[in-house]
């Protein structure tokens, strides 16, 4: 039964489902894109209505939202909590500076663009997002879960040697313990 | 030659073979002891039988030797846990320096103990209660730690309570012309309508080495700087000495009392139950304020300690029950908990929990062992501690008066949790720092005794009914009738019950339901990582940062309770010492070296005599 | 065999209303939190999808044997203590193991958990673990004292110490507990707001400072299991609540299928309006320091309680 294919789509279904309508958030707030993540979550937007609640530590995690620039120190930090979070984990991409380093384009401490180091589901354009375009990137990560096309692990792990040359590229003293999915 | 001499010829001559075989093969004198200990129970459980007695005579004094059903209980607890613990002492003990001294005396202290079982009168008694005070205080200064604070404490204490004993069985002889335990039981002796001064001197001296408040002061460091083999035994066994005594008395005094000193006896019930309701909470928030591990479970100790004087001082069948069945569960975890101590100890070199932490994967057999007794100490179902507890607080609340009793007992082991897992978490759980990286699993002949105890608390679990047997038939040497007792079921005496089999069952159903789900489920997705892979806000820990959370550990409950930790009975000892000091200092100044001072002195002396010699001398 | 059975299925049932009670009520109060805050909040049954989803997560961290057990022991000490309440008085239908543990036993099963809990957060070596688990077990310290001084006061004056003849006595004498000892109410009501640990006593996980505290290493189907273990457990601290003090639910004298049901909704009436209470606190308080939590509950409750415990001697 368990093996029968309609009834592992049931399966599948009803746990995209659940992805879909639960996602814990990891506000990775280095940037200033920060300001705009407890305007999204409070009464005048309130992004709870669709499961989308903050979480505490990358354990419990779903969703790695990076509001805005990276600088190179903060790269470190962003891909250890990256690679903490247990899987399907999932990566937004949060304002201009993560898609080609925005007003930071030519910066010499900041990174251009986040999908070097991990691979990231969803961009929110702008700078800044609204409220409104920040929910608007969710729901599209949402209808990528249904479809089950948000598979950022996977790809991850997949590509770890590129994702790590890269990685290795900006930060020098590389002390980070092995990532063995 | 009677069966009761063999037992202690054998446990004598083993401590004397100790004493010498040191000198001859280095380390064996361990193995020695632990035969002859071994010899003593197995002989003390098959030969000897309950009720049998041998009369002697020894310098014209009428002298006897038996075994009785109450006196066969704490029998279980000395020889048990001393077979266990010199097991343990084996290894433990190894190449440490004058073992031959150290085995002598381990010995000589069961022997002690074995002894006050098997007397039946007040001299024998009194002479073995003195080789086992001696020959603890001699283990007590063997490791050297400055000897004039923590072994001169314990002497002093010592040799008050026996001072106290021996004017009381001095006046026993005198008033009732006896020695012997039973008659002096039997006339009433311990009664407060004739000679009120006898029972409260003797639970003095009974009360010194149940480290009761206010007598306890000598209890954190002895138990805690001795060697930890030992301790086991110290605190395990000989402080039931203590409780033996009072049982006896107590059980006398309640069986006995008279209408007219029924008042006398509520008082004394008040009195003996709201010091140990003290003492309880006092060691408690003591207990958990330590980061040496050894002082943590001293304190705990003293705290376990009030509980079974509560229950003592209840009377009641269920509360002298309870506290004969913590007496025994407590000499098991609480031998099982200096043991596991004493193992992180040799390991790791220390049992400052500042400094250990995270051994759990390095020994996790005496992790096991500790984490079993500190669940029984805890009372938390469905170990053998529980058991103790709920009959504790079923007497407190259905048979006496003193409900305030059970809030403050309730407070102890509440703030008992904070102690019991800091005890786990000090040394077994947290952070692996480097520090620990050598340490290994402590030897066979340390984890096996260890072991065995944390199993026999499950057994007193599921099945308590095998200690009630020896309690039942102990109280009913005391004057209870009709003890009734359930192999696992507990009752109170308002009919309400708890099932123990039924508690066993239920967590055991969802135990292995539930471990099998979460084993199971996405068993190839489940990674088990070590204490330095954690979210530390996307930080990488260097390995010299030092994650481990140890100081100050209950820090916002000290500041809570704040007030408490103000009164010390140490402080209150020490200036009792200055005042007494400054009194000897103005006696001291009486002898001025002046002969006509002294004629003076005379004269002034008779001058009062002839002055109150009406009132003085007037029958 | 027949009988053991239909008790087995029973006690699935009990355990499986428990859970799906506990779960609703969790979602409802997270929808009436967010109704207060002038927001549309999620679903009701929000927390069912957390919990699907937290257990169909793919990878899963466990730090050594008691991280991985931490879970279990919640459960355990849940479905044990459920298995002893009574959840109607009288009823055919979950009888459990009512009749054969107490007050006490319950008192103390209810702490197996929280030790659980404590030793696998313990084990994971995270600072922030172990922070929460000293501020919760310090506070457990404080919101026991006046709990168990009304739950003696219930013991002494109805010479009783089992729930099922508290239920019973209220059922005969036609009035609830909290008219006859009103003080003990109050001290345990009291000590509710600090089991429930909604603010001002969510200093345990303290989302802002501690990073949920002992949770803060437990992700996936750990912290699914986890939430299980706690809706189960507050619903048992609901009933247990409306059982001692609120007359309980149920008619020992109609037990046909109609009362039973008429019964469990009397029961989640009361339930629900007793959780309001901590809810309700919750939503005007701050978070309180952990000495001033424990100072908060050996002030006033305490007090009550002590009156409550000399209401009920005398």
């Amino acid at each position: 039964m368990i093996n029968d294919k309609d009834s592992q789509k049931i399966v599948d279904y009803i746990q995209n489902f659940s992805r879909k309508h639960s996602l814990f958030v990891m506000a990775y707030g280095t940037g200033c894109g920060a300001i705009e993540i407890p305007a999204t979550m409070t009464s005048r937007y309130d992004a709870e209505r669709f499961g989308i609640r903050g979480a505490a530590t990358p354990r419990q995690a779903d969703v790695l939202l990076i509001t805005g620039y990276l600088a190179t120190k903060t790269l470190k930090r962003v891909i250890r909590v990256y690679e903490q979070m247990q899987e399907p984990k999932y990566v937004i991409g949060f304002g201009s500076c993560t898609i080609n380093g925005g007003m930071y384009y030519d910066s010499y401490n900041t990174i251009n663009a986040l999908e070097q180091y991990i691979p990231v589901d969803v961009y929110i354009n702008g700078c800044m997002p609204r409220p409104e375009s920040v929910i608007s990137g969710f729901i599209k990560l949402q209808e990528l879960i249904q479809q089950g096309k948000a598979d950022n692990g996977k790809r991850y792990r997949e590509n770890l040697e590129w994702y790590r040359t890269n990685q290795k590229k900006i930060i020098k003293n590389w002390k980070m313990p092995d990532y063995n999915w | 030659m009677n069966l009761f001499f063999i037992i202690l010829l054998i446990l004598f001559s083993s401590a004397i073979l100790a004493f010498i075989s040191n000198r001859i093969v280095r380390g064996s004198s361990g193995i020695i002891a632990f035969i002859g200990i071994t010899a003593a129970s197995i002989l003390f459980f098959t030969q000897l039988s309950i009720g049998s007695t041998y009369s002697f005579s020894l310098g014209g004094i009428q002298m006897q030797f038996g075994l009785n059903s109450f006196t066969y209980l704490f029998a279980i607890i000395v020889l048990g846990l001393g077979v266990m613990a010199s097991l343990y002492s084996i290894q433990y003990m190894k190449g440490k320096e004058r073992l031959g001294y150290f085995y002598f005396n381990f010995v000589l202290t069961i022997l002690g103990m074995v002894g006050i079982i098997f007397s039946q009168d007040f001299i024998t008694f009194f002479i073995f209660w003195e080789i086992m005070t001696w020959s603890s205080y001699l283990i007590v200064i063997y490791n050297g730690y400055s000897v004039s604070k923590v072994g001169i404490k314990y002497m002093i204490f010592s040799a008050l309570g026996a001072y106290a004993m021996l004017t009381a069985i001095v006046s026993i002889k005198g008033i009732y012309g006896s020695f012997m335990i039973k008659d002096a039981m039997a006339a009433g002796a311990f009664n407060f309508t004739d000679h009120l001064y006898i029972p409260i001197l003797l639970l003095i001296g009974f009360a010194v080495k149940a480290a009761l408040m206010p007598l306890h002061v000598w209890a954190p460091k002895a138990y805690s700087m001795s060697p930890m083999s030992f301790t086991a035994v110290f605190s395990g066994a000989m402080s039931k000495m203590g409780i033996l005594g009072m049982g006896l008395v107590l059980a006398s005094i309640y069986s006995h009392a008279s209408p007219e000193d029924s008042v006398n006896s509520l008082i004394l019930k008040q009195v003996l139950g709201w010091l140990g309701g003290i003492t309880a909470v006092m060691a408690t928030i003591y207990a958990l304020i330590q980061t040496d591990a050894k002082k943590l479970l001293a304190y705990s100790s003293i705290a376990q300690l009030g509980y079974i004087v509560v229950g003592l001082s209840t009377g009641t069948q269920l509360g002298v029950m309870a506290a004969l069945f913590l007496a025994v569960v407590h000499a098991i975890f609480k031998g099982t908990l200096f043991m596991a101590a004493g193992a992180v100890e040799k390991q790791a070199g220390t049992t400052d929990m500042t400094k250990v932490s995270g051994l759990i994967r390095k020994m996790p057999f005496t992790f096991f062992a500790s984490l079993i007794s500190i669940i029984a100490l805890a009372g938390v179902p469905p170990l053998g501690g529980f058991v103790g507890k709920w009959m504790l607080y079923e007497s407190l609340i259905t048979e006496s008066d003193s409900y305030f009793l059970v809030i403050v007992i309730f407070f102890s082991s509440t703030a008992a949790f904070l102690y019991s897992y800091r005890f786990l978490f000090g040394l077994f759980l947290g952070q692996e720092e480097k520090e620990t990286e050598h340490v290994k699993e402590a030897p066979l002949t340390m984890v096996i005794p260890m072991t065995i105890l944390a199993l026999l608390l499950i057994v007193t679990g599921l099945y308590p009914g095998i200690l009630f047997e020896p309690i039942a038939h102990g109280m009913e040497y005391l004057g209870y009738s009709n003890v009734n007792w359930d192999m696992s079921v507990l009752n109170n005496i308002w009919g309400e019950q708890t099932n123990m089999s039924y508690i066993f069952t239920s967590i055991g159903v969802v135990f292995v339901v539930v471990i099998l789900f979460i084993s199971l489920k996405g068993y190839k997705g489940t990674r088990n990582v070590g204490t330095k892979e954690i979210s530390t806000s996307g930080e990488i820990p260097l390995e010299h940062e030092n994650l481990t959370y140890q100081l100050d550990y209950y820090k916002p409950f000290e500041r809570a309770a704040a007030p408490l930790y103000k009164r010390s009975m140490n402080k209150i000892w020490n200036d009792i010492g200055n005042a007494l000091e400054a009194v000897f200092n103005f006696t001291r100044r009486i002898y001025t070296g002046n002969g006509q001072t002294y004629a003076l002195f005379v004269i002034i002396f008779l001058v009062i005599l002839l002055i109150f010699k009406d009132s003085l001398f007037a029958n | 065999m027949e009988d053991l059975g239909l008790k087995i299925f029973g006690a699935i049932l009990t355990t499986i209303m428990a859970f799906a009670v506990g779960m609703t009520y969790g979602g409802i109060v997270r929808k009436l939190t967010a109704r207060v805050q002038n927001r549309f909040g999620p679903p009701f049954y929000q927390n069912f999808l957390d919990l699907v989803k937290l257990q169909s997560k793919k990878t899963n961290i466990a730090h050594g044997f008691m991280g991985h057990t931490a879970p279990v022991w919640i459960i355990i000490a849940s479905i044990t203590v459920l298995m002893f309440i009574p959840i109607l008085n009288g009823n055919l239908w979950f009888p459990n193991l009512n009749f054969h543990g107490d007050l006490i036993f319950i008192l103390y099963m209810m702490v197996f958990g929280s030790l659980g809990m404590a030793l696998g957060a313990g084990q994971t070596g995270n600072p922030n673990s172990a922070i929460g688990v000293t501020r919760g077990l310090s506070m457990m310290v404080g919101y026991e004292i006046p709990f168990v001084l009304a739950l003696v006061a219930l013991m002494v004056q109805y010479h009783t110490t089992s729930i099922q003849d508290l239920m019973q006595i209220q059922h005969e004498s036609g009035t609830w507990l909290i008219f006859s000892n009103p003080f003990a109410f109050l001290a345990a009501l009291f000590a509710s707001l600090g089991m429930f640990r909604y603010s001002p006593f969510d200093i345990v996980g303290a989302p802002a400072e501690l990073a949920s505290g002992p949770m803060s290493e437990f992700g996936g189907k750990y912290l699914g299991t986890m939430m299980t273990g706690g809706s189960i457990f507050s619903f048992i601290k609901l009933t247990l609540y409306v059982d001692l003090f609120l007359g309980g639910a149920g008619n020992p004298d109609h037990i046909g299928i109609w009362a039973t049901l008429a019964g469990i909704g009397v029961l989640l009436i009361k339930t629900f309006t007793l959780y309001m209470v901590p809810v309700f606190y919750g939503w005007v308080s701050p978070r309180y320091r952990t000495e001033q939590a424990i100072r908060y509950f050996w002030g006033w409750p305490t007090a009550l309680g002590i009156i409550g415990l000399i209401w009920a001697v005398y």
